[in-house]
């Protein structure tokens, strides 16, 4: 019996101590010299071309004596830091796009900054800085660092140009040709390029494509018309119950887009020309296109193909296709009343207005859940130094932030810098509500882009004036609209 | 004359069960049982008192203090309250089966006691446990399993529909319960009532179309592919079989540049002087909802092919023999012999077919996701249910709303198989076939 009790003792103590060690509270670890690790998280075109490895690198070899280290947070490009974060699971240093980045910011899921401690900060334009710009509570934060700028560029093949450019389509003889200079001239030789194409099923040559159903690349028919996505208030904050994608003369200049769409195939209504672009560039097809930035590579990587078609070997391929592939700001001038096909020469001052294309300006953030805010503001110091934007900048080929790298540059990064500083480039806004713009207006766009076609196999055209252009633009106003606050 | 129902009388060691899980036990000296059930009870008072009832109330406030990272306030994570909230009343309710399998326990050894009959030491009384209630000892892993994956996750989705979770209140925002606000939503706002009805009426549609289409799809290629005439069946059952071993998605995928501008079938057709056509635009209307049927027929129909050709071989000649010699057409047979065979046999795979055509999330979102049609709050013609709940609730966060809806989905998905089932002859004539 007595056996049995100390039997029974020993369970019922074992039972209280596992108990009592199960309901204990969590062991705060113990703080110590133990080496600070950042979990960084960048884009994927930063890891493909090896940009992140050498930022890693450069980092740790530089930071090995103070105790910090980075490493890549592997984790996917756009993981929501809002639900990630607060269990611990989330990025310490996140590079994204502002509108991505401010949405974090709303809910405080990253860092305000002082900005004035980055070294950076006299040399990027206050533009920038307002894409990281927040208001909470009648005070205004910063919470990113900006490192570049992001808008649609114009690709071509330098030995795609006519002939005769020079004497035909070069009116200013400035050196430039005028279809890169305004969209009139640049309907011109598309449509100079359609009438004079004699392949069989007149499809081998177009001059300008797009995916016209892609509101980023083809921001420009509506914001160079006085559209706009959030009205602003007098202090600056984005009034997102007002939304004007319809303001202005935007009809106009969808009506404009509607034009340059007959001079397309149907692949502007969907993603087959954002598909095939790179190709079709490469080969010859198309004259022109629209694209970002960091798709170059891509680009380099057909042509390259393609000179080998031709019997280059690799390096030849290489040389020639870096030399020939041209990456340009879009045509600086838009027709104020939205006619593409008014004659460039006959037109006034006046009757231009400046193209103004949509884009972004992509930077780090701080999660607000990191235990360590000091080193990654180092780290963020560190990433935006002049050394490593210039790298970046080597390696992605981006638009920096950086006056002095741009200007150190000089060419389209400085171009786009300028842009930038001259207001041609409408940001992103930065706030939550900006989710709900992309469907409608995707929609719309490439409805708009079919009209063209619709009329070629005898179906009635559904936007054959301005007026049905306003109206359905009117409709995308309380569609995004209905999208934000219906269910709020 | 009557007499009112006698209450029997309780023991001492009953009395004290009840009162302390395990007492009842050691006062009739089973030690090591009144012991576990005691360990339970204190663990429960224990969790109780250390977190359980927070969670509880938790579960009711979801929370009384916003989060504020940037001052340091940490705040309520009223979603993870939710859950802990439901934890805790699942715990609470196992705790209550267990206070319950220990009072039986102490009355069923009080009555032995009484009747003079020896208790069993703890060994044996395990022994007897797994061997005459064997079943509770083989089904308790998996219906645990069942509860923390299945039904748990189904409870916490129920429960968010009657919250606002969603839009602009996402943590750190606090989440409120709003009773059936969302429901009423669904049903009384006018951009959200329309497209809710004009989804589900498309939406049941498609379902039953397409579910026929795979299914006799997949019937008629099993007919075809058993013909005598047919040679080298198995070569040419490989080829719907491939169809069916691509990963669906990449086959979607697949059509969707197929159906595309620049895909082969505008190609051919503008090669030979043909306009493009817009297959799956915004305004394609019935084309792009015809690809959808058609594609997913193009998935499905090798399953269905599959299964039928297994029941078919099981099917007795001598029946159509015996047809035969009555004068029965091939079509007679058909009709009399071999469809109610395999509906018979099939008729639980048909009602997970048309569950599953109900749910099909990916046709429409590979083939024609990101449109918005006029007349449709966050959705096109083609979505189905389960794509708008996505739009809503991935795309748009609007959690609330989306998990009233999926609770609508099914409710009309199990309302349909329930009745479908119980009416059909593979259940109300189980062994007819036997």
């Amino acid at each position: 019996m007595s056996k049995r009790k100390r039997w029974i003792s020993l369970l019922l103590a074992t039972s209280l101590v596992m108990t009592l060690t199960g309901c204990g509270g969590e062991k705060k670890e113990e703080k110590s010299d133990e080496i600070i690790t950042l979990r960084i998280l960048e884009n994927d075109t930063a890891k493909q071309e090896g940009y992140l490895d050498e930022l890693l690198s450069s980092f740790n070899e530089a930071y090995k004596d103070k105790g910090i280290q980075a490493v890549d947070a592997n984790m996917e490009e756009y993981s929501d830091l809002a639900t990630n974060g607060p269990y611990g699971y989330g990025p310490d240093v996140i590079y994204q796009a502002n509108d991505k980045l401010m949405t974090y910011a709303e809910d405080k899921h990253i860092l305000p900054l002082t900005i004035e401690d980055f070294d950076c900060y006299e040399y990027i334009p206050e533009e920038a800085w307002d894409a990281f710009r927040i208001q909470i509570d009648g005070e205004t934060y910063c919470c990113g660092i900006p490192v570049n700028i992001q808008e649609p560029m114009l690709f071509y093949r330098e030995d795609r140009m006519p002939e005769n450019w020079e004497t035909e389509w070069d009116d200013d003889q400035n050196g430039v040709a005028d279809f890169f200079e305004n969209w009139n001239d640049l309907y011109a030789y598309s449509k100079y390029l359609r009438d004079t194409d004699t392949s069989p099923n007149k499809d081998s040559q177009y001059g300008f494509m797009s995916s016209f159903n892609d509101l980023y690349l083809n921001g420009q028919f509506l914001f160079s018309y006085g559209a706009y996505v959030f009205a602003e208030n007098e202090d600056g904050t984005l009034d997102a119950q007002d939304i004007g994608m319809s303001a202005g003369n935007a009809a106009a200049g969808l009506c404009g887009l509607r034009q340059m769409a007959a001079l397309m195939n149907e692949g502007c209504i969907d993603d087959t020309i954002k598909m095939n672009r790179y190709e079709k560039i490469a080969n010859g097809t198309y004259f022109c296109t629209v694209s970002t930035p960091d798709t170059y590579s891509l680009f380099i990587e057909k042509l390259v193909l393609a000179y080998e078609g031709e019997g280059m070997n690799e390096a030849e391929a290489a040389e020639k296709a870096t030399e020939n592939l041209k990456m340009i700001e879009l045509p600086s001038l838009m027709p104020a009343d939205g006619d593409l096909s008014k004659d460039s020469a006959e037109m006034s001052e006046d009757d231009w207005v400046s193209t103004i294309v949509m884009g972004g300006v992509n930077g780090y953030g701080i999660s607000s859940y990191t235990e360590h805010r000091e080193a990654c503001m180092e780290f963020v110091n560190f990433a935006t130094s002049y050394e490593m934007i210039q790298k970046r900048m080597d390696m992605l080929g981006i638009a920096p932030t950086r006056s002095d790298v741009a200007e150190a540059s000089g060419g389209v990064t400085d171009m786009i810098f300028q842009s930038l500083e001259n207001g041609n480039i409408y940001l992103m806004p930065s706030i939550k509500a900006v989710d709900q713009i992309w469907v409608p207006t995707h929609t719309l766009l490439g409805d708009i882009a079919k009209d063209p076609f619709r009329e070629a196999v005898g179906e009635t055209p559904k936007y054959s004036s301005g007026q049905d252009i306003q109206t359905a633009l009117e409709k995308v106003d309380k569609d995004i609209y209905d999208a934000i606050y219906t269910l709020k | 004359m009557e007499h009112p129902k006698k209450r029997p009388h309780l023991s001492f060691p009953v009395k004290a069960s009840m009162c302390i899980m395990g007492t009842g036990q050691l006062l009739q000296k089973q030690w090591v049982k009144g012991l576990l059930y005691l360990a339970c009870f204190a663990a429960y008072i224990i969790y109780l008192a250390v977190m359980g009832v927070e969670d509880m109330i938790g579960f009711f406030t979801l929370g009384t203090v916003k989060g504020d990272e940037w001052l340091g306030i940490e705040g309520d994570d009223s979603i993870m309250m939710l859950l802990r909230g439901l934890l805790a009343f699942v715990i609470t309710i196992f705790f209550i089966g267990i206070h319950k399998s220990n009072i039986n326990d102490v009355r069923e050894s009080d009555r032995k006691i009484k009747a003079g009959v020896a208790l069993p030491g703890f060994k044996r009384a395990c022994e007897i446990f797994f061997d005459k209630k064997f079943y509770i000892a083989a089904l308790a892993v998996p219906v645990l399993g069942v509860m923390i994956f299945n039904i748990l996750p189904i409870v916490f989705m129920i429960l968010i529909a009657f919250t606002n979770y969603g839009g602009d209140i996402v943590p750190p925002e606090l989440v409120d319960w709003i009773g059936f606000d969302n429901f009423k939503k669904i049903l009384a706002l006018s951009e959200i009532k329309d497209t809710f009805f004009k989804i589900l009426g498309w939406n049941i549609a498609w379902a039953v179309i397409s579910t026929l289409v795979n299914y006799f799809g997949g019937l008629g290629l099993a007919l075809l592919l058993n013909k005598k005439c047919v040679r080298k069946k198995a070569f040419w059952r490989a080829f719907p079989i491939l169809a069916y071993a691509v990963p669906g998605f990449i086959t979607l995928l697949g059509f969707k540049f197929m159906f595309s501008y620049g895909g082969p079938i505008n190609y051919y057709i503008t090669l030979h002087g043909g306009s493009a056509i817009g297959f799956l635009d915004i305004d394609a209307g019935m084309k792009a909802k015809i690809i959808g049927v058609l594609v997913n027929a193009w998935i499905s129909v090798p399953t269905s092919m599959l299964l039928a050709t297994g029941i078919l071989s099981n099917i007795n000649h001598d029946l159509y023999d015996a047809a035969s010699i009555d004068g029965a057409s091939k079509w007679k047979q058909f009709i009399k012999i071999t469809l109610p065979f395999v509906v018979f046999s099939t008729t639980p795979t048909l009602i997970t077919s048309f569950v599953n055509n109900f749910n099909n999330f990916g046709i429409f979102y590979f083939l024609r996701g990101g449109l918005y049609n006029k007349g449709y709050f966050l959705a096109s013609d083609t979505d189905l249910l389960i794509n708008w709940l996505y739009n809503l609730s991935i795309d748009n966060n609007y959690y609330g709303i989306g998990a009233a809806i999926s609770l609508i989905i099914f409710l009309i998905t199990s309302t349909f198989s329930m009745i479908t089932y119980v009416r059909s002859n593979a259940y109300k004539k189980e062994d007819t076939y036997r």
